[in-house]
């Protein structure tokens, strides 16, 4: 009876229909195009050499074999699988920190890269080798704390910033983490000048456009236990971030302890962020990116969201990689260059398409 | 389950909006919350939802007080319908609804077949049944506000709060969510902006004024021409409804109350 007076059809517009799809076939897809990219990636370079190869090394070394037979190994096992492995991480890294930094600010046009946490991020990394803290044995694990430290306090900054005198919008936000994070670039290129003993792999080109060039099997040691940690506790909050998407009230009123899963979440993606750019240096557009194209195809549930966010990344990086390796001849290009280039359109198109929506 | 709320002191941004109200929404009966704008009824029931902390006084569940539970455990008993909008991040109907199991679930467990029976039925409840797959931040400000409730009612909660539930809304959707109101027959706190809305479906009214509350009762006790002009500065005649024999307020939209009774003086708001 009641239903009946709300049976009049209200005429929406057709075009508002949500284009989410099941997430299991899309993670399927994605985890199958990510084993084809890597081993692509471990395939091309300097030297091609034949899939079957690359495997037979790798099934050689996992397989606890006494590896050092094939003629590919050193190559295959000691420079490019970490390097793809790294590629890997690092995408799926900046895909969940896309994710948890959007749902934490409630903005879609948030990411740790235009919020100058990356920036942030790569001057603590910077200071920490300069004042010698980071070089030390502890493989990188000093430089990931001085990379959180700084994360986590630009971050921190940022958000004063922008809530200074209340309103708290968007763009608000992005610009003063584009401000911010451009200050604190300018003072990470004075450093690494002024310090002389500029290595290739800790350029300036390095922390400020990101470069996957430094890999080694000891430097995926943090990204290795972070990301796929970093997954399973984002995952296991993916209710509480849907809610907090709605509004802070809204989530209160779900039962969600709001003040302690935005701390938890700005300890998070700062942490996360740090590890990320610690070894691969300031990744630009890649979080911010994935979580959109992915919102696109499986939906906003972030139990849906986070997952197939942490595989596109993965994927995309890898394949920029690729790219990176092989474009030019002599040399290759930094990571965030490639990114760059696909990313800052893809985010006037976004900006385009949201103020189309007059919302 | 009934909500007692004593002596409340709530402070807002260093403000106190609300002092000293005590109140009781029985169980099962529609409680109304009115007042003028920044009279503190929301701020009221954001503490009863609690996304804010009371300075002092209790908000008791059935003798328990809310501080006492966990914030996924009071949310099982009290659902809230707040002011809010939410952004636009790709959230179906559906998704949206389905955050009221939220206080149901632990950690990595999904939704299974009671979950997904009672989304359905919440949306069939708000007459949005048809609507599951669309995109949340597309429909319009009514349909919006009926999948919030939706939300709310997929909480299945004892107690439903809801904050000016029918702003945006047009007159037929205002009558139709309030008509649900009634029949859920769930222990109901709203706070309401039209007071012949509120004359009609509320069992009890309360009226706050500067964060106090200064008038409870039935909606024809509370309802004076006296306490209109006293509180909301309005001239008003309270008749019966010609349909329904509920209090009616005629407001005079023509003169301020000071100026009917000869001071001369302009009413400053």
């Amino acid at each position: 009876m009641i239903s009946n007076l709300w049976s009049r059809k209200d005429v929406g517009p057709k075009s508002a229909e949500s284009r989410s799809v099941s997430a299991a076939p899309v993670a399927a897809a994605l985890g199958v195009a990510l084993l084809l990219a890597l081993t692509a990636a471990v395939s091309w370079g300097s030297t091609f050499i034949p899939h079957g190869d690359v495997w037979g090394v790798v099934g050689r070394r996992l397989s606890g074999e006494n590896a050092r037979l094939g003629t590919y190994d050193l190559v295959v096992w000691q420079l490019r699988v970490p390097r793809a492995v790294l590629a890997a991480l690092v995408g799926a890294g900046l895909g969940l920190v896309g994710t948890a930094v959007q749902a934490l600010v409630r903005n879609p046009l948030a990411d740790p890269y235009l919020l100058g946490i990356s920036s942030g991020a790569s001057l603590g990394a910077v200071a920490a080798i300069v004042l010698g803290v980071g070089a030390g044995g502890a493989l990188g694990l000093g430089l990931s704390s001085a990379a959180f430290v700084g994360a986590l306090a630009t971050f921190a900054v940022v958000w004063a910033v922008a809530r200074r005198g209340g309103n708290f919008g968007p763009l608000r936000l992005v610009l003063a983490g584009v401000a911010i994070g451009q200050f604190l670039s300018g003072f990470t290129s004075y450093l690494v000048l002024q310090s002389g003993d500029v290595q290739q792999t800790h350029s300036v080109l390095f922390w400020l456009m990101g470069s996957l060039s430094g890999a080694s099997w000891p430097l995926l040691a943090a990204p290795a236990v972070a990301v796929p940690v970093a997954l399973l506790w984002l995952q296991a909050r993916a209710r509480g971030l849907n809610a907090l998407l709605m509004g802070d009230e809204t989530a209160a009123g779900l039962g969600v302890d709001v003040v302690r899963l935005r701390r938890e979440l700005f300890t998070l993606t700062s942490l996360l962020t740090g590890i990320l750019v610690a070894v691969s240096g300031a990744i630009a557009f890649v979080a911010l990116m994935v979580p959109h194209v992915c919102r696109m195809v499986v939906g906003g549930d972030h139990r849906r969201l986070l997952p197939v966010s942490a595989l596109l990344g993965a994927l995309l990086l890898v394949v920029v990689d690729i790219v990176c390796r092989t474009a030019m001849d002599a040399q290759e290009l930094p990571v965030g260059v490639v990114t760059s280039l696909i990313g800052a359109p893809a985010l006037l198109y976004l900006l385009d398409r949201r103020s189309g929506d007059g919302s | 389950m009934k909500v007692d709320i004593e002596n409340l002191h709530v402070a807002y941004a260093g403000r106190t909006v609300v002092s000293g109200v005590g109140l009781l929404a029985a169980e099962g009966e529609i409680t109304g919350l009115i007042g003028p704008n920044g009279s503190g009824k929301s701020t009221l029931l954001r503490t009863v939802y609690r996304h804010l902390q009371p300075t002092a006084g209790r908000v008791l569940l059935s003798g328990t007080d809310i501080r006492e539970l966990s914030p996924a455990r009071a949310a099982r008993y009290v659902a809230a319908l707040p002011q809010e909008r939410g952004g636009d991040f790709e959230l179906s109907v559906r998704e949206v609804v389905a955050m009221g199991r939220t206080p149901h679930k632990r950690g990595f467990a999904g939704d299974d077949a009671t979950d997904r029976d009672i989304v359905a039925r919440a949306l069939a409840e708000v007459g949005m049944a048809q609507h599951t797959g669309r995109r949340f931040s597309a429909l319009s400000g009514g349909e919006r506000q009926r999948v919030l409730l939706a939300r709310a009612l997929a909480q299945d909660p004892e107690v439903l709060v809801l904050d000016e539930p029918t702003n945006h809304l047009d007159i037929r959707h205002q009558v139709d969510l309030l008509a649900l109101l009634r029949v859920q027959r769930r222990t109901t706190l709203v706070s309401l902006h039209d007071l012949n809305a509120a004359a009609s479906v509320c069992d009890r009214l309360h009226v706050l004024h500067h964060g106090m509350l200064v008038a409870s009762g039935r909606p024809r006790e509370v309802l004076t021409p006296a306490l209109l002009a006293e509180v909301f500065g309005v001239r008003a005649a309270v008749v019966d409804h010609p349909l329904t024999g509920d209090p009616l307020i005629a407001f005079d939209h023509r003169l301020p109350v000071e100026a009917m009774q000869g001071t001369g003086t302009a009413l400053e708001v």
